[in-house]
């Protein structure tokens, strides 16, 4: 795994984890209240539509994220990261987790050794 | 390969667990195509906003396509690894290096991905065998 390729996605993925967590809290937190107790769908409708394809986005880079810091595939953490998009809150604190567990020993060039996938 | 009764290597493919997941797959992907349908037929009778997961949800589903198709790759090649390891002759004359950083599949992976890192093993082995003499 190169260097930098490791950092590009990293970095991808810190910033797709903030911004589309932004996006589902105000969703969630104002803009679904505003249309039911405000009687007015459209913010919800424009912020959700957008989730949606921030979601997309964000579950591509932290895909890649997974496969660079050598998580193995299959497994309770890599599911976490790839859900956490759309449980509101959720992906600040996997960020922070990932962060701990993962990049940071990936970073420093500490390769976790093969696991099996399924077992 | 060892000795002995060579199991095929794409064997772990029909375990019990791994069929589960097969299937799991399977019915996921089709779960999420009927949901595209069903938005596909919303956006048609004018609910503009469905457009939007009329196309969101065929993204979904090549997702886990190549999700799926990641665990078997990965599996594979994990089972590769642990078949080569103990067939490696251990010649009288070369000296072991005496300890690995990583696994074989570590490093086949590394390999692969690599060119440059594969080069550089290259001459690590090259070095070992220089000082074997």
């Amino acid at each position: 795994m190169r260097p930098d390729w490791l950092r590009l996605v990293v970095h991808g993925y810190r910033a797709m984890a903030y911004v589309t967590g932004t996006m589902l809290c105000i969703l969630v937190f104002v803009c679904i209240p505003v249309q039911v107790w405000g009687h007015n769908a459209a913010p919800a409708d424009v912020v959700g539509t957008l989730h949606g394809f921030l979601y997309i986005v964000y579950i591509i880079v932290a895909f890649a994220m997974t496969r660079a810091v050598r998580m193995k595939i299959a497994s309770p953490g890599t599911i976490i990261v790839l859900l956490a998009g759309t449980i509101p809150v959720l992906t600040f604190v996997v960020e922070r987790w990932v962060t701990r567990r993962y990049i940071t020993p990936a970073l420093a060039g500490v390769t976790p050794s093969e696991q099996p996938v399924l077992r | 390969m060892t000795g002995g009764k060579p199991r095929p290597r794409w064997r772990f493919l029909v375990s019990p667990r791994w069929l589960a997941w097969h299937a799991f797959a399977v019915a996921a992907a089709w779960g999420m195509l009927w949901l595209g349908d069903w938005q596909f037929h919303r956006a048609e009778s004018g609910n503009a906003l469905s457009w939007a997961y009329t196309f969101e949800w065929p993204i979904f589903v090549i997702f886990g396509v190549v999700f799926w198709a990641k665990t078997i790759v990965d599996e594979w090649r994990h089972k590769g690894a642990t078949d080569r390891r103990p067939a490696r002759p251990a010649s009288g004359d070369v000296v072991e290096l005496p300890a690995r950083a990583h696994t074989a599949a570590a490093v086949d992976d590394d390999a692969a991905a690599d060119p440059e890192l594969a080069a550089y093993n290259a001459y690590l082995a090259r070095l070992n065998s220089r000082q074997a003499r």
